[in-house]
């Protein structure tokens, strides 16, 4: 099928939105050549600041979480496609405030290695910064095997309260542990209907028919083994939240967050309908829902389906995330 | 054999040629297990080695000409290529002379360095599905050859080319197409082949050059 899409020109893509970024929320954020999206509060910051990379065409992620509360900087690549390590190199040197700054990976093949070019970049040039690596996704291999996890939505929660310890003061290395210890108690498992559209290409990346859904789809549309005919909300919900509990592990008496994040063309009806047999499929294990995020928050283009992310929560989590936070896409 | 600063260029430029006409088949290659870009990707990086090649000047060393070919392509966006072939460029610069010609051991460690530079990033080897499967069996072949300039080149891209021909038969062990395992098995890794184009492209450019 031909690709339908308001655009101009498949070459300015990110260029062009960058710029309706800043257009639209120039009190929240600055867009600085080499496509950092940087926040207005980092001038002022006497604290830890947080950098984080990663490609377009997942709005909001990652631009719409710079702002107070959240992200300082975040480097946006091409659709798809990673930043150059020069421009991350740049953000966190901009982004160094003489606290020391927390630099956030999602891992992926590409965010991996211009990650890992800037860490060497900083270090020649002394910059006082670590790197914390999101890997959660659970439908291509074990928790054993975590550097072959993919990361996706579950680093959007993080960055609120890696940014909330950031601002009591804390040191880099309290907030980089911090950051590990909640990259570490989460899990995420996404579910596709239909396949997104590359925006630039017009390619489709691929096909699940009327009939079927893919569990464990990448986002990128990467396949994830699970196809099998499309169920209900309830009964997707109970396979979904079944190999997270048992990932993560949570057990009766623990609380939990649950993120539904919608992959471009699943409604919010959906996502609410969802959202609520998870917290009743919880309830039946005897696990509290303490916090939540509903809603589109790391896209796939027009990807119709969601990933669904739990964590376990301690009352430290839970009081580093009521606090106030002021963002394109996320506030508090 | 002495390799001069001018035949460097030339194979440069011949490489960016040779990877910029496969622009299309390699973004074919991409669109099946991976995002459909990596043709446009390597134009990308392409392009910025021939901008650098033409602002090196006429009396840069070769291993300025290396480093600002590295510097260029760091500051592109386009994912996984960007910083594996930045890394390859600065693994040639830092072993490359800071002369206008350097001699065939010179060369060929200038190979071994941008190889080993790369491996050090990526950690992938030979039969992991990569560009690695097109450079590893290049390098190689360069030492074992003796004669001239462009017979070592013609064996290189020879031993590129059946390197990338043999990632058909490969399951990806790296990067996006990783995630489809066994599937990826009959399609050629869009690495090896852009690595296996710029193999035969430095060959045919030392031929212009003649």
């Amino acid at each position: 099928m031909k690709m339908k899409k308001f655009l101009n020109d498949p070459n300015t893509l990110t260029a062009e939105m960058l710029e309706g970024i800043a257009l639209a929320h120039g009190d929240i954020v600055d867009v600085l050549p080499g496509n950092l999206v940087v926040s207005r509060t980092l001038k002022d910051a006497d604290r830890v600041t947080i950098v984080t990379l990663g490609g377009t065409g997942h709005e909001p992620a990652l631009s719409g979480f710079v702002g107070d509360g959240m992200l300082d900087i975040a480097v946006a690549g091409d659709v798809f496609a990673a930043p150059n390590p020069q421009s991350c190199f740049e953000a966190v040197k901009l982004a160094d405030r003489g606290k020391g700054v927390l630099f956030l990976v999602l891992n992926h093949a590409g965010d991996m290695l211009t990650g890992n070019m800037t860490m060497k970049m900083c270090n020649q040039a002394g910059l006082n910064v670590r790197k914390v690596v999101t890997q959660e996704d659970i439908s291509n291999a074990p928790r054993s095997s975590a550097d072959d996890r993919r990361g996706l939505a579950g680093a959007v929660p993080l960055y609120h309260i890696a940014a909330a310890a950031a601002k009591e003061g804390r040191s880099l290395d309290e907030v980089a542990d911090l950051a590990q210890r909640y990259a570490d108690s989460m899990a995420t498992i996404a579910v596709a209907v239909r396949c997104a559209t590359h925006p630039a290409s017009g390619a489709s990346f691929g096909d699940l028919g009327d009939e079927d859904m893919e569990i464990g789809m990448g986002q990128h549309g990467e396949g994830g083994g699970g196809r099998q005919p499309l169920k209900t909300a309830r009964e997707t919900i109970a396979i979904m939240a079944n190999a997270l509990v048992k990932d993560i592990p949570l057990q009766k008496g623990d609380r939990a967050f649950v993120m539904v994040n919608g992959s471009g063309s699943t409604t919010l009806m959906e996502q609410f309908i969802l959202y609520k047999d998870c917290v009743r499929y919880l309830e039946g294990l005897g696990i509290e829902v303490a916090a939540n995020m509903v809603g589109e928050i790391l896209t796939v283009q027009e990807q119709a389906g969601f990933q669904l992310n739990i964590a376990r929560w301690n009352d430290e989590f839970l009081r580093l995330w009521n606090t106030p936070a002021r963002t394109i896409a996320f506030s508090k | 054999m002495t390799v001069t600063l001018r035949q460097m260029k030339q194979m440069l430029l011949g490489g960016a040629d040779c990877v910029i006409s496969a622009r299309d088949e390699l973004t074919d290659i991409d669109s099946r297990f991976g995002d459909a870009d990596h043709g446009i990707t390597m134009e990308k990086i392409m392009k910025a080695l021939g901008k650098a090649v033409d602002d090196s000047g006429e009396d840069c060393t070769i291993k300025e000409l290396l480093s600002g070919i590295s510097m260029a392509v760091m500051t592109i966006n386009g994912g996984s290529a960007v910083p594996l072939w930045t890394t390859f460029f600065d693994g040639l610069a830092e072993a490359a002379p800071d002369r206008a010609d350097m001699t065939e051991e010179e060369f060929r460690a200038m190979f071994r360095s941008g190889y080993g530079t790369l491996f050090e990033l990526s950690k992938a080897k030979k039969g992991d599905k990569t560009m690695m499967d097109a450079l590893e069996p290049a390098v190689e072949a360069m030492g074992n050859v003796t004669g001239s300039l462009a017979d070592m080149m013609k064996t290189a891209a020879r031993a590129a080319e059946a390197g990338a021909g043999d990632t058909v038969d490969f399951a990806a062990r790296f990067g996006r197409a990783k995630n489809y395992g066994e599937r990826s098995i009959g399609t050629p890794d869009a690495g090896a082949m852009s690595m296996k184009y710029f193999f035969q492209g430095l060959s045919e450019g030392l031929d212009r050059d003649q």
